[in-house]
């Protein structure tokens, strides 16, 4: 992604330009600075989790010495495994039914032009913002009535309807933005509304539904308050509840609790150093325009 | 017309101008919205009016009288109501006013002074938005630790001592380092919109401006700022929101405690309603959060004709 600001900056003439540059220089320094410092809490936590018990109440940051004894200990005495697969089962099948939800519903509302979308897209807009703090209540006692309480459904659906309209928000402006031509083309050539959104619609806007993909996944996979009152059964719990459920048993021992908490952590930042890229290029693809 | 704009615009279908339908109009077309359609009543729509109704007629013995606004009563007159929004003023206003300026200025300095360094910086900044608010939440609670939590330490060796108090457990200070806590895990985000909003500014203009000579602190106050005000408007209703929804954060790191000091609603709603069993007031104050909400979506809708994309908008 080469920006064009700095080719902006870079183009300044003349005796400005070595000033600038020594400029450049220092700046990139103090925001590595910055940076490292940003990230003390995340070194901390892995450092701690590599602590022997008797290191593990030092006030240092880093420690030189490192073991995996805490691994050992969490592995050995708890299911991890099945937190894993509960936050992979609902944060996955999430990211699925909001993409899907949300392109479907975007391309009838900008290219199909369904009467009550309009009505129907200014509700969801109305409800944007709504916090769900608001919402813990009615939703935990509607999953009750329906016996959704301690499945995977009860969380899916919930997070699937309040992250569409995020998606939807983002992909109509999209959709909106694409040259009619092309669409006109593909109906002269026998297109139906189907052929139309997979062959047309869907490849153009590629960029923009990876960024929502990425974003719900992210949401979904940290998402506490629901997760909180939904999931009370111990094996249906989402990694999300996990640290605070462990921060009691290993309260005396946080190399262990550590080790527990780099250990939620590191897959969603391991997958995000991997999406970054498409991350912020969907972010850009989606809002430059004219 | 800008994107955000015409989302603005669809809030007001009767002033859109009319479109051709390429596809003329099938029964068929309805099945694209039906999912959305259906998961939003379900878990959107359903939720809201079953707890606007809850709010008026459940009764519990939290609930002052039996009238219909008993609940409301009995919200509106409790302590813990007053310093709970008290408490969310001062979060909005340090969280919304300090990760602008830092997400900003961060935004400005890594997009116009970095190359092969960008794409890790801005990395840098974001990982504590996606570690889990959980994770967070105990490995700042350590940090702040008094005797064997780092920050004490670090504090020392710049000549601060904090003898020996415990930032989290002090009535007076433990919003004020929940909200510390928020700033580090959002302020990324802050900049990653104004990172986009940067990339909307032709370079043209920039050229333009600095070819007259405008620099440092001019250029920031007659280009940047101005053209960046779609970004911040919508930060600014997003921190409001984001200020309403808070909950994790102070749920895990004091649990709205000492004796309530840095409660929010998100905790009271949550004690009330799964620890008390008090659903009726648990409901009104449900009610009166989405008050808020909605007030606030209608204004920025309507008055501040700016979009609800969290991307910012407006016009280049």
């Amino acid at each position: 992604m080469a920006g064009t600001i700095p080719n902006a900056a870079r183009r300044s003439a003349g005796h400005t330009s070595l000033r600038r540059r020594w400029f450049s220089r220092t700046t990139v320094v103090v925001l590595a600075a910055v940076a490292g410092l940003w990230l003390l809490p995340i070194i901390y936590m892995v450092d701690v989790s590599l602590r022997g018990p008797n290191d593990a109440f030092d006030p240092a940051i880093v420690l030189p010495s490192a073991t995996l004894v805490n691994y050992q200990t969490i592995f050995h005495d708890n299911p991890l495994l099945g937190y894993f697969v509960n936050s992979i089962v609902v944060a996955g099948a999430t990211t699925i039914l909001v993409a899907v939800g949300s392109t479907l519903f975007a391309y009838a509302l900008s290219i199909l032009r369904v009467p009550v979308g309009r009505l129907i897209y200014a509700g969801i807009l109305m409800t944007l913002m709504v916090p769900i703090a608001a919402l813990v209540v009615p939703v935990t006692q509607e999953l009750k009535g329906f016996g959704l309480l301690n499945t995977y459904a009860g969380l899916i659906g919930p997070y699937t309807a309040l992250g569409i309209p995020f998606a939807t928000v983002i992909l109509v402006s999209v959709i909106d933005d694409l040259p009619l031509q092309v669409q006109e083309a593909a109906i002269v050539d026998g297109a139906n509304s189907w052929r139309l959104l997979l062959d047309v619609v869907i490849p153009m806007v590629r960029p923009s539904i990876v960024f929502i993909m990425i974003w719900q996944f992210i949401t979904s996979w940290n998402e506490f308050f629901l997760a909180l009152t939904v999931m009370t059964d111990g094996e249906m719990k989402t990694l999300a509840l996990i640290p605070q459920q462990y921060s009691g048993v290993y309260l005396s021992s946080p190399g262990a609790l550590f080790a527990i908490l780099a250990l939620v952590a590191m897959p969603l930042i391991l997958l995000y150093l991997l999406v970054q890229r498409w991350f912020v290029a969907g972010l850009l693809e989606g809002s430059v325009k004219g | 017309m800008s994107s955000m704009t015409k989302v603005a615009s669809l809030a007001r279908p009767a002033r859109r101008p009319p479109e051709p339908r390429l596809l003329g109009r099938r029964r068929t077309h309805y099945l694209y919205i039906l999912p959305t359609t259906l998961l939003f009543v379900a878990f959107v729509l359903y939720p809201i009016v079953s707890v606007v109704a809850m709010s008026f007629f459940s009764k519990d013995s939290a609930s002052a009288g039996t009238g219909p606004l008993a609940n409301y009563q009995a919200v509106l007159t409790d302590p813990i109501f007053s310093t709970a929004v008290v408490n969310m003023a001062i979060w909005a206003v340090l969280t919304i006013t300090i990760q602008m300026v830092v997400g900003g200025s961060l935004a400005y300095l890594i997009e116009t002074h970095t190359r092969r360094t960008k794409a890790v910086l801005r990395t840098a900044f974001l990982i504590p938005m996606v570690t889990s608010v959980s994770v967070v939440a105990i490995v700042w609670q350590q940090f702040y630790a008094p005797m064997y939590g780092p920050l004490e330490n670090l504090l020392k060796s710049i000549g601060v001592s904090m003898q020996g108090i415990s930032l989290l457990g002090q009535p007076s200070t433990a919003i004020y380092a929940v909200i510390a806590v928020n700033i580090w895990m959002y302020t990324g985000f802050s900049m990653l919109l104004y990172i986009v909003g940067l990339h909307r500014i032709s370079s043209e203009i920039l050229d333009a401006a600095k070819a007259d000579g405008a620099t440092g602190l001019r250029l920031a106050r007659h280009i940047l700022i101005p053209m960046l005000a779609p970004t911040t408007k919508s930060l600014l209703l997003l921190g409001i929101i984001g200020t309403l929804q808070t909950f994790a954060l102070v749920f895990l790191m004091t649990n709205g405690g000492p004796n309530h000091a840095s409660d929010v609603f998100g905790t009271q709603i949550f004690r009330s309603a799964f620890r008390l069993n008090h659903m009726g007031y648990a409901s009104a104050l449900s009610s009166i959060t989405l008050a808020i909400a909605f007030a606030l979506t209608l204004l920025q809708l309507r008055v501040l004709h700016t979009g609800l994309s969290p991307t910012g908008g407006g016009n280049a």
